[in-house]
């Protein structure tokens, strides 16, 4: 099935020893994302990168420095994305987000076959 | 621009170990000639030979062979050799010069339009749109992994450029079936495909897309180019 709407993008950055409540916090977002019923979302681990504070952070093959540069990207609907927000205010404590508009086109099986899978 | 026709063909000896401001002498009167648009030169190092110092320079002979003889050969009009030669005999310094009158029979061809003032880089600004597509790194087109073949299918439709990003960690439209069951959050096989270019290459690459991916999510989002590119022109002049 094909569907195509307006949506928004949400773009945060942080560092992959960033923590929330002892747990990563990509990991907390995504489950946050997940339960709010959040269409789509996917954790990106940099290669190199600075964000504020001005640290540049490394990638695993810098055996010292394993704060690497993540990216989180988020694409819902406006009103999903309204959803999210408050918690990623108290969530992200040193972090970049970007949103922007975005046009997208859903592609899913129909529910009898992703039972299958 | 050299034609067919009458020439001449200038051949400068040297020493390999001439310095001058601390760089080989070739590889300056060679920047020069490059400099003042000579059509094309040449470098050749010799095995062995001798010049006015009557000294024998040899490849075999270890400790001299830094003195080995070069010779820089290079076609040109008359007009432009008579421009540049007060120059060049001032660059040879000990070296020899020598000139003869030549006939090019068939002038190199240059393989594209000569661009009068050629760009260092070429900065290209304006609206173009990209399109990010979400798939699993697991799903497939045919027998290859369909972001492989998505990639494929872009190149053969000369969308710009695309690359593809594996996430550590996500979930797609499909994952929503099991979002009771926790653990399926953490399958490591989310990957996101972005590619830039216009809107109308975009838009047209879509039916494709439709038929290739059967579960998934594509991102149109606007954004401002600003390329800088080498070949730039060479891209305009094909499509």
């Amino acid at each position: 099935m094909k569907e195509q709407f307006p949506a928004r993008m949400v773009r945060i950055h942080f560092g992959e020893d960033d923590r929330w409540h002892g747990k990563p916090l990509h990991e907390a977002i995504l489950a946050k994302c997940m339960e709010l019923g959040i269409a789509e979302a996917i954790v990106f681990r940099g290669i190199e990168g600075y964000g504020s504070g001005s640290r540049i952070r490394y990638s695993s093959h810098w055996p010292l420095a394993k704060d690497a540069p993540i990216q989180l990207s988020i694409v819902d609907t406006e009103e999903q994305i309204a959803r999210l927000v408050p918690f990623l205010d108290a969530m992200v404590e040193n972090g970049l987000v970007a949103t922007s508009s975005v046009e997208v086109v859903r592609y899913t099986r129909s529910a009898s076959k992703v039972a299958e899978d | 621009m050299l034609n067919t026709g009458k020439a001449m063909k200038v051949c400068i000896y040297l020493s390999d170990g001439a310095t001058r401001h601390g760089v080989p002498v070739y590889s300056s009167i060679l920047d020069f000639l490059f400099y003042r648009g000579v059509a094309g030169a040449t470098v050749t190092k010799g095995v062995a030979g001798f010049g006015a110092d009557h000294h024998m320079h040899s490849a075999s002979m270890v400790e001299i062979s830094d003195r080995l003889p070069i010779k820089i050969e290079f076609i040109e009009t008359r007009e432009k050799i008579d421009a540049i030669l007060g120059k060049l005999e001032e660059l040879a310094g000990t070296g020899l010069i020598e000139m003869q009158e030549t006939t090019v029979l068939k002038p190199a061809q240059v393989s594209k339009p000569k661009q009068t003032v050629p760009p260092t880089h070429l900065k290209i600004e304006g609206k173009a749109q990209m399109m990010r597509i979400y798939v699993s790194e697991e799903d497939r087109w045919k027998d290859k992994p369909l972001y492989e073949a998505l990639v494929a299918a872009m190149r053969a439709n000369d969308i710009a450029g695309v690359t593809v990003y594996r996430g550590i960690l996500g979930y797609g439209a499909h994952r929503r079936v099991h979002k009771d069951k926790p653990l399926h959050a953490n399958h490591h096989g989310s990957v996101m495909l972005s590619a830039v270019d216009t809107e109308e290459k975009l838009r047209a690459f879509l039916p494709l897309v439709d038929q290739m991916v059967a579960e998934g999510l594509v991102v149109f989002s606007d954004v401002n180019i600003v390329k800088y590119a080498y070949r730039a022109l060479e891209m305009e002049a094909q499509s």
